[in-house]
């Protein structure tokens, strides 16, 4: 869906110009400021939802601010990652409290066609007053504001915790093995990384693959594009049986010998921690535990620990994908959907983009990573810019269908490397199965737009 | 014979707001899931929801996901159940003795402590204790000279470490109630089977599991019924893998009505769960149930 990409990045340029010049003329340029905007809207309260994660640690300590100077109230409610789409879908069907959505990059088709979440230029037409004339769209990294943000060429979210897939590495493991650097090919890995890493209880590579989302998207879907492969072709019809899809898979089932015994059981956690007491050489995991990996309370490896981009495979490098963007809830009455905006407006700005940084979180703001200093102080931002300009928006479908589909991919994936099924069969099946929910779904008929 | 002194009125007041209750937290949602189970009712599709007669009950009934996954909560339920009222019934009959009254009202409380701990605390505790590399069980097993056992990344030792994990959380309650059961059972006829007997097997068979019966039929109709709705513990130590070796009924439900949102089916397989939940509680009250000894 290269097209979809296209005139999404097309979009987000053309609003970049657009609303901030909007904005400008109808505020009287350089007078806004956020205080004044959030008047009308003093006592109000906003209901979000946040994980527990790093981001959402850092934003919190951040909330005084923004509520001092608005008097807006944020009152956010915790979930782990797991329940945050099933609380979400239940309180906009029910038409409860939520006045922001919190959108995993895979969620966002969902909520788009369920209406339950509100275009920024709805937004902006409606309350044009309170539109940040600095707010430049143009800021973000396109792949991220279209990837996170962005459905049907229609801009929803603003990037807020945001992850590209990294490869955290154990330098002073691979300078004894005599390499110099990180692995940059995934052939690189099989042939010679692998091999003179992995003996003595100590393995080259982990890949956490725990069946839950941890297993299609970290596991799965990472030796998918890499290689050439893809989940559907253009006409949404299963490619996991294509030469290249299968050719990725096979690899992920060679590699497993370079992994430590029960991979299908490491999720984020284990994976990390491996790394960080020093068991594997290393691992590809998202930018934000670069934090758990840097601190000496969490990890023995701090004076050794590099960070790269993921290895290339014959399609170039193609690395995970995965974040978050805030979007206003449509069943939010419009003081609050005002105030929403002004809360996900000011915690996504440019302006407050180093101190989110500073705290833990990782924005996506791409001015924030050319300020000086920067790179030194935070060694995985090179690799992460980097990164953000080879990923793929699809790397797992963000249609509604996606949980779906993501169940059957868990489901089949860990029995392929547990080896119950070959991985043709198991590509064959997780096809077959994927093929049915999006037929259900009205794909087939004309009654959805292709649109991943 | 007199008739009731209680006025109808009186009978109402205070039975009525148990009623209520009840109707409210059981039986509407109840009817209301029989409602959605009849309909294509999806959460993301809600402009579509459409009756649609028993459909999702056919879906369901020849799906062999569904079947499988009662396969294995059955089987989970088959082996954990029976070892369960075995050492239940062991730890029973030593806190049953005379003597060591303080060690055992010790014992009678630490056996509380599985039963009150969270099912989903359970399963992390699960996840971090049987960690193949950091876990403390590895490490004991170790002091043994017994290898490294991958306990959730391997199928048949993940369903066996739900079994070991459900066995460690129930048994106590087992114990309790039979237990209770066992002080049920009047003095003189224990004595006076002790000196006819000295055969413990005998007095068990005869004389003390005849007024165990009841606490049985109880622990079994809950137990089934837990059994069947075990979630929590299970989603929080292996979310049903690896693979779908510990998908158990109540995961498949929730992944249906939660992750594809499919209402429609998930209430059409709650309410067939519902069904074999009654039918085989019926069953145990029909074979193992008597009134009295």
């Amino acid at each position: 869906m290269r097209y979809g990409l296209t005139s999404a990045l097309a979009l987000s340029t053309a609003m970049t110009a657009v609303v901030p010049a909007l904005a400008q003329e109808e505020t009287g340029g350089s007078d806004w400021s956020l205080a004044e905007a959030a008047k009308p809207y003093e006592g109000t309260t906003v209901d979000v939802v946040f994980l527990l994660r790093p981001g959402y640690e850092a934003a919190k300590q951040m909330l005084g601010e923004f509520e001092d100077e608005t008097g807006i109230e944020i009152n956010v409610t915790d979930l782990p990652y797991e329940n945050a789409l099933g609380e979400q879908v239940r309180d906009f069907v029910a038409q409860g409290d939520l006045d922001i959505a919190l959108i995993d990059l895979v969620w966002i088709g969902n909520f788009a066609q369920n209406d339950w979440i509100v275009p920024v230029s709805e937004i902006e037409e409606q309350f044009p007053e309170i539109m940040d004339p600095d707010l430049d769209m143009d800021d973000f990294f396109p792949l991220v504001l279209d990837a996170f943000g962005t459905w049907d060429d229609t801009v929803y979210g603003l990037p807020f915790d945001n992850y590209s897939g990294l490869l955290f590495y154990n330098r002073c493991m691979l300078e004894e093995a005599g390499f110099d650097g990180p692995p940059e090919t995934w052939q690189a890995v099989m042939d010679e990384y692998g091999p003179a890493l992995t003996g003595d209880g100590k393995y080259a590579y982990a890949l956490q693959s725990k069946r839950n989302e941890t297993q299609s998207a970290d596991s799965f879907a990472r030796f998918l594009w890499p290689f050439g492969g893809s989940f559907l072709n253009d006409e949404f019809r299963s490619n996991l049986t294509s030469e290249e899809s299968l050719a990725g898979l096979n690899f992920r089932q060679d590699l497993m010998q370079f992994m430590p015994e029960g991979i299908v059981a490491y999720d984020h956690a284990e994976a990390v921690n491996a790394l960080a007491q020093g068991d594997v050489a290393f691992i590809t995991e998202w930018s934000s535990f670069y934090s758990t990996l840097a601190s000496e309370e969490t990890s023995r490896i701090t004076d050794c620990l590099g960070v790269a981009p993921e290895p290339e495979g014959p399609n170039g490098q193609k690395p995970a994908l995965g974040g978050f963007s805030l979007a206003v809830a449509e069943q939010a009455d419009d003081d609050e959907k005002a105030a929403a905006w002004l809360f996900i407006q000011w915690i996504t700005s440019k302006e407050n983009a180093a101190r989110y940084l500073e705290l833990g979180g990782v924005p996506a703001r791409q001015s924030v990573y050319e300020q000086d200093g920067i790179a030194e102080q935070y060694p995985f931002v090179p690799a992460l810019v980097e990164s953000w300009q080879e990923g793929v928006p699809e790397f797992r479908p963000r249609f509604a269908e996606w949980p779906e589909i993501s169940e059957v991919v868990q489901n089949y994936g860990t029995q392929i490397m547990l080896g119950d099924i070959s991985v043709e069969e198991g590509a064959e099946r997780i096809g077959t199965e994927m093929e049915a929910i999006l037929e259900d779904a009205g794909y087939f008929d004309g009654d959805k737009p292709l649109i991943q | 014979m007199r008739g009731s002194v209680v006025s109808n009125r009186t009978l109402w007041a205070f039975i009525g707001p148990a009623i209520f209750v009840l109707a409210v937290i059981g039986i509407v949602p109840l009817i209301y899931a029989v409602y959605t189970s009849l309909h294509y009712f999806n959460l993301t599709d809600l402009g579509d929801v459409e009756f649609i007669w028993f459909e999702n009950y056919s879906d369901v009934l020849t799906s062999d996901t569904f079947w499988n996954a009662m396969g294995r909560t059955f089987a989970l339920l088959l082996i954990a159940l029976p070892i369960q009222i075995a050492i239940g019934l062991m730890i029973a009959l030593l806190l049953h003795k005379p003597g060591l009254t303080f060690l055992k009202t010790l014992t009678r409380l630490g056996l509380v402590l599985p039963m009150a701990t969270t099912y989903a605390v359970v399963g992390l505790l699960g996840q971090v204790m049987f960690n193949l590399k950091y876990g403390v069980v590895n490490q004991m097993l170790g002091w043994f000279g017994i290898g490294s056992v991958n306990w959730i990344g391997d199928p048949q030792n993940a369903f066996v470490l739900v079994v070991i994990w459900d066995v460690w959380q129930w048994t106590p309650f087992c114990a309790l109630i039979l237990l209770a059961g066992l002080t049920t059972v009047p003095d003189e006829i224990e004595e006076a089977a002790r000196l006819e007997t000295k055969s413990w097997w005998t007095v068990l068979r005869h004389i003390q599991i005849p007024y165990l019966v009841p606490g049985l039929v109880a622990i079994m109709i809950l137990r089934t019924a837990d059994t069947l709705k075990l979630f929590d513990m299970v989603f929080t130590m292996t979310r049903g893998g690896p693979g779908n070796a510990t998908e158990f009924i109540s995961l498949l439900i929730q992944r249906t009505g939660f992750r594809a949102f499919d209402q429609g089916v998930a209430s059409a397989q709650a309410v067939v769960l519902l069904a074999i939940t009654v039918i085989l509680s019926q069953i145990y009250i029909k074979i193992f149930y008597r009134e009295g000894p």
